[in-house]
């Protein structure tokens, strides 16, 4: 949290909030829309899920955030050898 | 970064299952609670959810195959030996059948009865330890829920009940209990009307 300042810093502070807040959820709906449309067969036979759909479902969340971690790392590279070069 | 001062929704405890989960893993229990009754109302949560993952796990669907099994083959078992028959004479000619008295004779009756079920019923159990055993781990591998997975898993269970009886006997075990199991998921799984 912040110190007790002034209005600016407060804002600032729950602008970020609100910032961060809204990429969370853009990245859980995300998830959740590209790992459904993966794992789920369009034949809905029963509401619960098989063990094929939740190991499937498991698996797709493990990948997404692995290759988020990769583009990131490879975009700061990228980054990096811009500023430097 | 406190969730509670970026997000007060959540420090207000309204949680909708479409929303992100940014309150954290545990739910957010209502504040008259003592901290005894807040722990109580946690291991209870912890120990269904985690009951609930045993059961959908392979160990357990093929222990629970297994006794279903063994439970099956003991009752035809037990509803086939009404039907035998004794042979009179044949235990009449048996020196030990002569010397029996008729409790005695009762008693043997139902010991064999109860050796039936036992066999029968280990019989029951390894196929059906088997079937659930070999699909959970396909279906877990290939992370799919089709029909394929109960015709690989027919063919290896089939394969390995047959063994003993050498190569091409199991080959052809295991293609006969494939199609069977083919049938069956196939039965399981048509368009119902609804």
């Amino acid at each position: 949290g912040g110190m007790g300042g002034g209005m600016p810093a407060q804002s600032a502070n729950l602008d970020v909030a609100v910032a961060e807040l809204d990429m969370i959820t853009d990245v859980f709906n995300r998830i959740v829309s590209s790992c459904h449309s993966k794992c789920i067969n369009p034949r809905y036979a029963e509401a619960d899920l098989n063990k094929g759909e939740s190991v499937c479902i498991d698996r797709c969340v493990a990948k997404f955030f692995e290759v988020n971690k990769k583009v990131g790392e490879r975009m700061q590279t990228m980054g990096g050898a811009a500023a430097g070069g | 970064m406190d969730t509670n001062q970026a997000s007060p929704i959540y420090a207000q405890g309204i949680t909708h299952p479409l929303l992100p989960p940014l309150g954290g893993p545990n739910p957010v229990l209502p504040p008259e609670l003592t901290p005894e009754e807040k722990t109580a109302v946690l291991t209870q949560l912890r120990w269904t959810r985690y009951s609930q993952i045993g059961m959908e796990s392979c160990a357990f669907k093929t222990l629970a195959s297994g006794t279903i099994g063994f439970g099956l083959g003991a009752f035809i078992s037990l509803m086939s030996a009404s039907l035998q028959y004794e042979d009179p004479i044949l235990r009449q000619q048996s020196a030990a059948g002569q010397a029996l008295s008729s409790g005695q004779k009762t008693l043997e009756v139902f010991k064999e009865m109860g050796r039936g079920m036992w066999r029968s019923g280990k019989g029951f159990g390894k196929v059906g330890a088997l079937y659930a055993g070999s699909e959970c781990v396909i279906e877990s591998y290939r992370a799919r829920n089709d029909m394929t997975n109960a015709v690989a898993a027919g063919f290896v269970s089939g394969a390995i009940l047959a063994a003993s009886s050498g190569p091409k006997a199991a080959f052809g075990g295991g293609l006969a209990f494939a199609a069977f199991s083919a049938a069956i998921d196939m039965f399981m799984r048509r368009e119902t009307k609804e």
